[in-house]
């Protein structure tokens, strides 16, 4: 599963997932701590779309941690002041980079989890489509 | 009257801060930062709005130490901002992306994935509502667990990640002119001081994070006359828009980016009638578009950056509001209050320089009076 995808999974699943997976690897591999967690800012580049130009909408605070597992590099990184979880993200990360054989095992708990949360989105959607105007024409005479 | 260097302050200056203290304190209960992130959603996107910082948290936090005060509570998220390191940038934000939580037109009935209302005050009666007063746990638990349990009678499968733009409608009519996608990197304010004439970047990011007041009183005054523009509002939205980052080794890959989380955001497109000259002089009206956007679900300011944008796009010098160094130098929340707010501190030998300037003039005025008496004498 590509970064893009399993990133979105994991953030925006339970981080229940994320503890789970991280343990497997710190169970049984050395983790090396290359950067711990730490707070910092993302600049969020925004096209508008009068003029299709590109501006600097503001800053994100996030919370950022690196670590390395047989040499390779993991990074977590997530909106918001969350350290517990942006070291499991780095581990799940690294995990993936050094193509360990528990990864395989993830696909279905990862699909499983965007289930989840599809599910989950979908009734938030519905509730919000009942604010939907259905607009009905007026009698004219 | 010679000058005379002071110090001194620092026991009164320690005592005012803990009086202050005091008045955050004196009632003798605790407001937990988690109540002012359950329940004051408004002041929060404001202050995170103005601060251009997007931390639900750290907002609420400012708020709780500003005793509620927004432009404290900027001023304080600003300064924190300016500690922390800047780790990456954000691949481009397209608002196509949003999931939307809010969508209406004024100026199309039917657009296509329809009018949703959202969750808004535009259609409440506004009479204060007492029975907040005595509002318990029990009470808003048993609310919102009933509301989320409510089953939605209707099914609608319309994709609130996937509506339509009303522009784009517009644009495919003919009716606004279209533009070829500029990819330019933008400038950053916050790393180099504003010059005039600034960059379309430049006017966007400084309306973005302008004091909603001074943005909103600006965009009324276009309105009332001060302007030359008649807006309609073409689109307005609220929703979440996800952010990623490149990986930082090897960013050619889009699927191998980061996803960092989601942040609520505002955005209108505003909709200003204007008559262009097309072949062998036939006038016909098309349609500008001025572009608003601010953290957090804050319309008013939204929709009038939108305004003020479409002004600076359009230099008139008949309007203040048209001009982008009335414009962009006056709406900063910590820049507007931050000097204010300045001249209540010592100014003492600037005004005594001052009032030793009047007292000579007086008293060479007064000889002079003195001497064309005694001349006439």
């Amino acid at each position: 599963m590509k970064r893009k995808t399993r990133t979105r999974i994991l953030i925006n699943g339970s981080s229940n997932l994320s503890e789970q997976l991280a343990t497997q690897i710190t169970d049984r591999y050395e983790v090396q701590m290359i950067e711990e967690p730490n707070n910092g800012l993302v600049m969020v580049k925004m096209e508008e779309n009068a003029k299709k130009s590109l501006f600097y909408l503001g800053e994100v605070f996030v919370t950022e941690c690196k670590v390395q597992i047989n040499g390779q590099l993991g990074i977590g990184i997530l909106k918001g002041d969350k350290p517990e979880l942006s070291y499991y993200l780095a581990v799940i990360d690294a995990a993936y980079q050094a193509e360990l054989d528990e990864v395989k095992g993830w696909i279905p708990l990862l699909l499983a989890e965007e289930e989840n949360i599809a599910v989950e989105r979908k009734e938030f959607d519905n509730k919000v489509l009942q604010t939907k105007v259905n607009f009905e024409n007026m009698d004219v005479e | 009257m010679g000058y005379v260097a002071v110090k001194g302050g620092t026991h009164a200056i320690e005592e005012s801060i803990r009086r202050l203290k005091y008045e955050r304190t004196k009632k003798k209960s605790i407001l937990h930062v988690k109540n002012i992130e359950a329940g004051m959603r408004g002041l929060i996107d404001q202050t995170m709005s103005e601060s251009s910082l997007f931390s639900e948290k750290l907002a609420s936090i400012a708020i709780k130490q500003a005793e509620g005060n927004p432009e404290e509570a900027v001023f304080l998220l600003r300064a924190y901002r300016s500690t922390l390191p800047r780790k990456h940038y954000s691949n481009k934000v397209v608002s196509e992306d949003m999931r939307v939580e809010r969508r209406i037109s004024a100026s199309f009935k039917d657009i296509p994935g329809g009018q949703i209302l959202g969750a808004t005050t535009d259609y409440t009666h506004r009479l204060l509502d007492f029975n907040l007063a005595t509002e318990t746990d029990e009470d808003l638990l048993s609310w919102v667990s009933d509301f989320e349990k409510e089953e939605t009678t209707d099914s609608d499968d319309t994709d609130l990640t996937k509506l339509t733009k009303v522009i784009d409608y517009l644009r495919n009519e003919g009716l606004v002119q279209e533009c070829e996608r500029n990819d330019q990197e933008p400038d950053d304010v916050t790393r180099k001081s504003l010059e005039f004439p600034s960059s379309r970047s430049e006017r966007l990011q400084i309306l973005s994070r302008g004091q909603t007041g001074a943005v909103t009183s600006l965009a009324y005054a276009v309105i009332r006359g001060y302007g030359s523009l008649h807006p309609t509002v073409g689109e307005l939205r609220v929703g979440d828009l996800p952010i990623y980052i490149n990986n930082p080794i090897d960013p050619t890959d889009d699927d191998d980016s980061y996803f960092i989380g989601e942040i609520k955001v505002t955005e209108a497109e505003m909709l200003m009638p204007v008559t262009v000259e097309k072949e062998h002089g036939k006038k016909e009206i098309e349609f500008e578009i001025g572009y608003g956007v601010c953290y957090g679900q804050n319309e008013t300011k939204a929709i009038s950056m939108g305004i003020l944008d479409n002004c600076l796009e359009n230099k008139n010098p008949d309007y203040p509001s048209h001009n982008e160094e009335f414009v962009l130098f006056h709406i900063d929340s910590v820049e507007s209050t931050g000097f204010i707010s300045h001249l209540k501190m010592p100014h003492y030998v600037t005004f005594q320089s001052k009032l030793d300037s009047v007292r000579k003039t007086k008293k060479k005025h007064s000889e002079l009076n003195q001497e064309k008496q005694e001349v006439r004498v």
